[in-house]
Order: structure tokens, then sequence, then C-alpha cells
């Protein structure tokens, strides 16, 4: 009876092919706008790296002022003193860890004919390449011992050595970055990260970086430094002392396997700051925190409030198109009245006539669906033009978008369908008939 | 066989009572060829629409084939429509979106023959109503006289015991109306008990049998003497 139904709906939609169009463009303007919306937030809080964003945990110590708090107390620091970082790092308590701040510089090509380029840049340490899932094309990441050794070794990611190299295989040359030499280990593939998890502080949808370097190039000064600082006191004069400063402006990762793991570190992390407390630091109440990936994520609230906003009133805007499609099926439904009459009179029981009805109002509300896939997609293109490079490869309709309009399409549809359907299959048939 | 004792029909608006039917007694026996006649408004159209199980009544007993009608649900209702009833309306009643093949094939459908047998039935009974060559014809491409023919090929598709026939000359003219007729004789000789509503004394009396039915009460003609009169 299913083929029959469906051939009966496509028999109908385009005998009333005007009020059956009203209906798809109703429901697809309110699955476009509701599309466009959800697409955004989904990609927005998407999990970047699923199948370990449980054990990689960022770190937050309360190194604050005891009279002014951070986030009015409500939250630790959202970065960490270099002197923290390096303690930390030193530990090596955890599985993996990654110490890491945002820096910048101007690479020298070899080649005369290309000019001074200027290069975005993470200062990190070995385990972010593993920690993180890097891909490489070339070479891989550098060694703890690398780190330790304080080398001048760096990784490109892949524009930039298609830029400098043509494409080939660079590991082993070197390159001039801001007056110093780097010898290239590794080439990164494509890896864009949305969000960008891995440094929410300088813009959770922002590019990944041109060159990696050892996170001990900014304290020789070999690298530049960039991405947020904050400092509840004076840092005093010149570098050095600001490295040893209360300024926070370093990240730090760790990965732990277990749920064990987590709580010793945790442990370890109270250790270190009652540890500091007898040096005068950490005035505050203990608030050391290790948050997940997307623990962190939504702590820092990278789907922004007004985003959800917007998506609520593009529901509610899905709902009006909704009424409007129940009003005309009824319109379309009770029109059909002799017919349903007719129907009952050869046989059809009402639960027939409900099912053959609902069907009708899911075609509809597939090729709705269908539109609104169209209308999502500009409205995608309309974010993207209008906040450029912030939503550059958020605004993408991937499978799961897709199948999900269809399926809120076909749900939205059959709902909208089931009051008018009811009403039809309601029709007492001797009336009809006889009106015929 | 269709037996009604003493069933009523009462319809209730807010204000307003309606006896369409009272104690309407009748017994319709296999093969019959029963003609209903009276004024408007006495309640031939109820009694059709009851006893085509269109319409429920008040109170009484109404058994068909030997089932008690009242105490089917919805479900059991329909399906006793599809296999023992056929209607034939005044309108006609095609679906005007669907072509004749499609037309014959809605109760096939609802009754759940395979393919190959609804072509069969289908085919056949175009046939027989002198339509098998205009399958693909929409109901508004006929005559009102060939569009009745349909009515009656889907009518006699699923083979019913029961034909209830609305008037089904009402809206043709006197040939088309005597050819309806004709047909109806013959699917009648053929064993299908007919129960036809008319206002036509001429069509009426064709019957074998005629009842007459007035202020809701139903009376046996003596067709014998009432011929004779005539």
């Amino acid at each position: 009876m299913f083929n029959y139904y469906l051939k009966i709906a496509w028999i109908s939609i385009l005998r009333h092919w005007g009020l059956s169009l009203l209906m798809i463009c109703a429901i697809g303007l309110g699955i476009g706008a509701a599309m466009t919306t959800i697409t955004v937030n989904y990609l927005m809080s998407a999990d970047p790296i699923p199948h370990k964003s449980k054990q990689l945990y960022y770190v937050q110590l309360d190194s604050w002022d005891v009279n002014d708090p951070f986030d009015e107390g409500l939250n630790p620091p959202d970065q960490l003193t270099f002197t923290d970082t390096t303690n930390l790092l030193n530990a090596q308590k955890a599985f993996r860890q990654n110490a890491q701040a945002q820096a910048n510089g101007v690479i020298e090509p070899n080649d005369p004919e290309l000019l001074p380029m200027s290069v975005s840049g993470r200062a990190n340490t070995a385990d972010f390449f593993t920690m993180f899932d890097v891909p490489f094309i070339y070479g891989s990441g550098w060694t703890h011992q690398a780190d330790v050794n304080k080398e001048q070794v760096i990784v490109l990611n892949k524009v930039t050595n298609d830029k400098l190299f043509g494409g080939e295989d660079s590991v082993g040359q070197t390159i001039k970055l801001d007056g110093n030499v780097f010898k290239i280990v590794g080439v990164i593939d494509q890896w864009q990260p949305k969000p960008r998890f891995y440094d929410i502080t300088t813009g959770a949808f922002n590019d990944s970086e041109d060159i990696f370097v050892p996170f001990s190039m900014i304290a020789e000064q070999k690298i530049g430094r960039s991405g947020n600082t904050n400092c509840w006191k004076p840092s005093g004069d010149g570098f050095s002392a600001f490295l040893v400063s209360e300024c926070i402006w370093t990240q730090f990762w760790v990965e732990l396997k277990t749920q064990q793991d987590k709580e010793e570190y945790l442990t370890f992390l109270n250790a270190y700051v009652e540890e500091q407390k007898a040096y005068g630091r950490f005035l505050r109440p203990m608030d050391n925190r290790l948050s997940n990936v997307m623990q962190w994520l939504e702590n820092q609230e990278v789907v922004a409030d007004d985003a959800k906003m917007m998506m609520a009133m593009s529901f509610m805007f899905l709902i009006v198109c909704l009424l409007n499609t129940v009003g005309l099926l009824l319109a379309k439904f009770l029109g059909k009245a002799p017919e349903i009459g007719l129907r009952q009179a050869l046989g059809a029981s009402r639960a027939t006539l409900f099912s053959q009805y609902i069907i009708e109002s899911a075609c509809i509300g597939l090729a709705g669906g269908l539109l609104g896939l169209v209308l999502a997609y500009l409205g995608l293109i309309g974010v993207e033009s209008l906040y450029g490079d912030y939503m550059q490869g958020l605004a993408t309709l991937d499978s799961t978008m897709m199948i999900l309009a269809l399926v809120l399409a076909l749900i939205s549809s059959i709902v909208s369908g089931i009051y008018p359907t009811w009403r039809a299959c309601n029709i007492q048939p001797a009336q009809q008939l006889k009106s015929q | 066989m269709l037996v009604m004792k003493n069933v009523n029909k009462i319809f209730q608006t807010a204000d307003i009572q309606t006896h369409a039917l009272r104690d309407f007694s009748l017994t319709v026996n296999e093969g019959d060829f029963l003609s209903v006649t009276g004024p408007s408004g006495s309640g031939k159209t109820t009694f059709l629409n009851i006893a085509g199980l269109l319409e429920t009544y008040t109170n009484g007993d109404f058994l068909l084939d030997g089932e008690d009608v009242g105490k089917l649900n919805d479900k059991g209702r329909s399906r006793m429509r599809n296999e023992k009833i056929g209607f034939i309306f005044q309108g006609f009643n095609l679906i005007p979106d669907l072509n004749l093949y499609d037309n014959v094939d809605v109760p096939l459908r609802y009754r759940g023959f395979n393919a190959k047998e609804r072509k069969r039935r289908i085919i056949e009974n175009l046939d027989r109503v002198g339509l098998a060559s205009r399958l693909k014809h929409l109901p508004s491409q006929l005559s009102g006289g060939q569009q009745q023919r349909v009515a009656i090929a889907r009518a006699l598709a699923t083979d019913p015991r029961f034909l209830l026939a609305d008037e089904p000359t009402g809206n043709l003219d006197s040939e088309m109306a005597q050819g309806v007729m004709s047909l109806l004789e013959e699917i009648n000789q053929q064993g299908t008990t007919i129960i036809m509503v008319t206002h036509d004394a001429t069509l009426a009396k064709r019957a074998r049998r005629q009842v007459q039915v007035k202020d809701g009460r139903v009376s046996e003609l003596d067709l014998v003497n009432h011929r004779a009169i005539a």
C-alpha cells in the first residue's frame, strides 16, 4: 500500500501544485532558517578531537589578585604564568604535557626572489603534535631532547612549505626566522581544527598557525610572543622580570589516560599550589581545575549566546511556517472531503486514510526539506560573507546536517499534518457522497 | 441477506430532533432487486446510508449476512463495505484526478489484491460496461452515462453481494438511464442483490420488489396490484 499512497500523493501534489508549492515554500523557508543557525551552532560546538577529547585537560590555577579575583571569582584565570607553566612542565607528572603560547615572526626566505613573510606561530613543547594528533606530510615534530637542549628546530604548515619550498620535502633544510636559523624537522598537512580548541584565548575559530617552534624559544627570545597577556600587578622592567612576573600568557595542556590519573594529577596540582603559597604566591583560596576539551569549550562559551538566541528565533520562525502549513493542509484536505467520503465508501478505514494523507504531508515535507537545504546553503554563504574569516570553515553543510535537515522537515511536516489529517479522516462519508 | 428490525435514526442538533427512520423493519433476500421510493426527506437515503454502513443508527437491529453491524468498529465496517457492498451514486462520484483504470482500482487496493488480480478485475469489469478501450481516460473526458458505467464497473470489481444505488439515473437523460437500468437488471440476473433508491416511478417498477418510505417508515408495495393499477 505504501507505493500506492506515494502514487496518490504524487498525483495530488501535481493536481494542486499551487497549494503544494506554497506549503513546500513555507516548510523550506522554516527549515532553511533553522538549518542555517543549527549548522553554525553545531559546528561551533562540535567535538574537535572526539576520540581523545576526554583525555586532554586544560590546566587552570588561581594565582590571581586576592583583592580583585579573576572573573569575579567564578573561574580561575584562563592562562598560566610562565613560572607555573615551566614548573608544571618540568615536573613531567602527566602522560603527556604541552606548554604553549602564541608567537609570531618574519621569515627571510632562502630564495632571494621571495619577499620576507610575516607568519603566525606557536611556541609549544614536543608533546603538542602527538597530544593533538597533528598530521604530518614530511618528517615529524621535534623530540623532548630538542626541547631540553633548546634546539632551534621548526615545523612548517603546508601552506608555508608550499610558499617557501614549492611543496617539496623541506625536512633537514634551514630557514631564517627573526634573524635566527631554524632547522626544519617536519611539515604538517592541512590541519584546521574547528573550534581551534588548543588555544581558545586567541580566537576559537582562527586558523591554525603557519609555524611551530619549541616553547623555550620565547624565553630565549628567538621568536616574539603574542596573544593575550593579563597582569594583576606590575611585571617589572625587562623581559627577564616579565618571565617571572604574575602575568598570565601561557597555556598548559596535559593528557591523562584514566579518571584515576586525573585525580592524581589534581592532587599534584594542589600540592604544587600549597608549595607556592609558602613562597607568598597563590593568596586566593585554592581553585585548581582540569577541564577536558568539551568542558573547556563550554567554560569559554565558544558557542556565543547570540548564536543560541538566533537558533531559538529561527526555531520560532520554523513554528510559524509550520502553523501556516497546518492551515494550508487543512484547506487542502478538507477540500478533498468528497474524495475522502468516497474512499470510505469503497472500503478505506480511518487508519488507512490517515496513513495515506500523512504520507502526502511527508512528501510535501521532504520537498520542503530539499528546498530548505538549498536555502540553508545560501544562508550559510550569507553568514560567511557577513562574518568573514571568523566563520570560514564553519559555514558548511556536512552529511549529518543534510540528513538532519531532511529528518527535521519530515518530522515537522508529519506533525503539521496530524491535525488536518485527523480532521479529514473524521469526515462523515454519507454527507460528502450526497453533496457531490 | 439484509435484515433491519425496528431501526431508528434520530438526527440531533442543538434545538431540533429529527426522526429520519422510525421502527424501520425490512428484509432483503439474496438476489432481490428492490426499489425504494418515497417523497423527498422521507428517509430513503438515510436507509441506504445505514444499509451501506456509511451511517450509524440510533437503535434497533441490523444484520448484514448474519453479522450484527452495530457491534462492528470502523475497521470492521470498512472491511464489510469493501467486501460485501458496492455503491452507485447519482453524481457518479469518480475521483477526477484518476483515470478510469485507477478509479476502478481504488476498492481493489483496499481489498489487498495483488497487481495481476487487480488488473484482471479492472479490465474485465470495464469491458463489461463497454469501456475497456478507455482505460487511460480521465472521468472529465467521458459523458455522464459513461461515467455512471465506470462507477458500476468500480462497484462490481470487488464482487459485492449487495449493490446499493442512490438515484443511479438521476443525472442521466432517458436514453442513458435506460442503458444503465438494463445493465443493473443484467447484474441482478447474475445474482447480485440490488437496492435502488429512485424518484422515478417507471424505473422503480422495473425492480422485482418495491418498498415505499414515508416519514421514516417503510411499507411494501404489492407489485402485482401496483402494476395493474398503473
